[in-house]
Parts: structure tokens; sequence; C-alpha cells
């Protein structure tokens, strides 16, 4: 092959695996076996004040870091969700200093948001900034409006 | 708190960084003599970024000339994952130079496609692969604070 065919070959994989993580970005995935969460065993909070209140239908917890640079849009559009939708709780989970956390939910980026049913069993994941439009369907399966 | 950045410094950067690289992959597929060029000054500013980044050609000329043409940002980032994203790619840039030195050419080629793999990401795509790691080696503990 010569030199040429091979520098596109490169510019075609990098833009390949561009456009895959653009399609991918954002898209949550089910778990199969939904597994209970300990609201207690996190630091979660609110408005940066320490709280376990739990939604009527769904909780969204959000993970992040003090230098994750998409967490503070994140949280603006997670906060006004839950304000929007009706039995939903949004908490929030600093893991700067708490890489047991990270290694326990096998966090690879923040922000990752879970998303709990009315029981407190993770059902829903996402990693990085979440696809409104499909987190919405999710909860409105969980039954908020 | 650590300092904040406008999130699009990097990205210009990294913008130059894909032309070098990919010009470098070029030049040593066909055994060129400037291949040892791009090799060095891709050593020279991934070494200058790391030690000295407020003194960049990169950081100066989008500064005093981009920045100034651009809408002020939305959001500032953390300027740690980024810096972290620019140590990896020095890394890359030492193994490109060991390939020159050592007359491994396939490594110093290697090392021109994958820092404009990374830096072609980062630049369209704004996805920047060595700010994912940042998280992820923090998590297995081979990170200082």
């Amino acid at each position: 092959m010569d030199s040429l065919t091979l520098v596109l070959l490169l510019l075609a994989l990098g833009t390949v695996a561009g456009v895959a993580y653009r399609q991918l970005r954002g898209r949550g995935r089910e778990l199969i076996r939904p597994e209970k969460i300990d609201l207690n065993r996190l630091p979660t909070e609110k408005n940066g004040v320490p709280t376990k209140q739990l939604g009527k239908h769904a909780t969204l917890v959000q993970f992040s870091t003090e230098y994750c640079g998409q967490c503070p849009g994140v949280r603006r559009q997670l906060s006004q969700l839950e304000y929007r939708m009706g039995g939903i709780s949004f908490l929030e989970v600093d893991i700067t200093e708490r890489m047991d956390i990270a290694a326990h939910f096998g966090i690879s980026q923040t922000p990752t948001v879970l998303v709990l049913n009315a029981n407190s069993e993770l059902v829903y994941r996402v990693g990085g900034v979440p696809n409104m439009k499909l987190l919405n369907e999710e909860l409105t399966k969980l039954g908020a409006k | 708190m650590s300092s904040q950045i406008d999130p699009r410094g990097p990205r210009f950067g990294a913008a130059i960084t894909a032309v070098l690289a990919l010009a470098g992959f070029y030049l040593g597929l066909e055994s060129h003599p400037y291949a040892a060029v791009l090799t060095v000054l891709l050593f020279v500013l991934f070494a200058w970024n790391v030690f000295l980044p407020k003194s960049h050609p990169y950081a100066l000329i989008f500064s005093k000339l981009v920045r100034p043409r651009l809408q002020p940002p939305t959001s500032l980032e953390d300027a740690r994952p980024p810096r972290f994203a620019q140590q990896v790619g020095f890394a890359f840039s030492i193994l490109g130079l060991i390939g020159l030195l050592g007359n491994l050419i396939p490594l110093n080629i290697a090392s021109f496609a994958f820092i404009f793999i990374a830096a072609f990401l980062n630049s369209v795509f704004d996805y920047c692969l060595g700010c994912q790691m940042y998280l992820l080696l923090k998590r297995f503990g081979l990170l200082g604070k």
C-alpha cells in the first residue's frame, strides 16, 4: 500500500471513531439485574447540602469531580428536570476524593448519572453528558411525568 | 480551586498538532528526512506545553489572535485533565524520538499515528482521550492527588 493510502486510512479511522463517539454519546444502558443502592453509604448532596431524599418514582444520582468540565452544565439540566417532573429527586455525589466509590460503580468518566427506581434499585446509567430525550423516556417508564 | 481555562484553547492547539502529526506520519512512511524534523518539533511543542504552558506559541496565538475573534466561552473547564492529556502526548512524542534515534522507524510512525488520532478527536469531535484517562488512572491510584 502506498503512503497516501495509509494517510487516508488513518484519517478515516479518526473520523469513524469520532462519529461513533458522537452517535453513542449520552446513550445510557439499562441494567438487566437491578442493583439495590444504599444511599446511606453515599455522600449525596442537593445544592451542596447533604440529603438522602428519594424521589417517589425515580432518583437521579450524578457523580461529579472538581475537575470535570461538563458536570456543572449537567447539574443545571438535571436540577431543571427535577423541578419540571413530578416524583423525581436529583442528588449529586462529589467523588474527587472518593475513588473508592468510582471503583465500586466502575465509573470511568464524570459526569456519570445513575437512575434509581422507587425501591432505590439502579436500573439505568449514563456515562458522560446524558442525552436528555432518552433520559426523559427512562424516567417516564418509571412513572415520573 | 485550580485554574480554569477556555476549553477552545486546547482544541485550537490540538488542531495544529493533528496537522503536524499527519504530515509526520506521511513523511515517515516515505522515509523522508523531514520526518525527523517533525518528530523533534512535536517533542519540543509537547515538552513546552508540559513545562512552560503559559509561554507556549499555541497559547499565545490563541489568546492574541483567535480568542478576541470568538464569542466569550459559554463555560470554562478545569485545567487539570487537559494538562494531563498534554503529558500523555508528551510521552508519545518521547516514543517517537526514541524511534527516530534508535532507528526503530515503525515506532516513530506509530507515535505520529497515535498523536494524530488523539489530537484529531480532540479538535474535531471535542473528545479528549487523555482527559478520559485522567479519572481512570486516578481510580487505579496511578496518579497523585
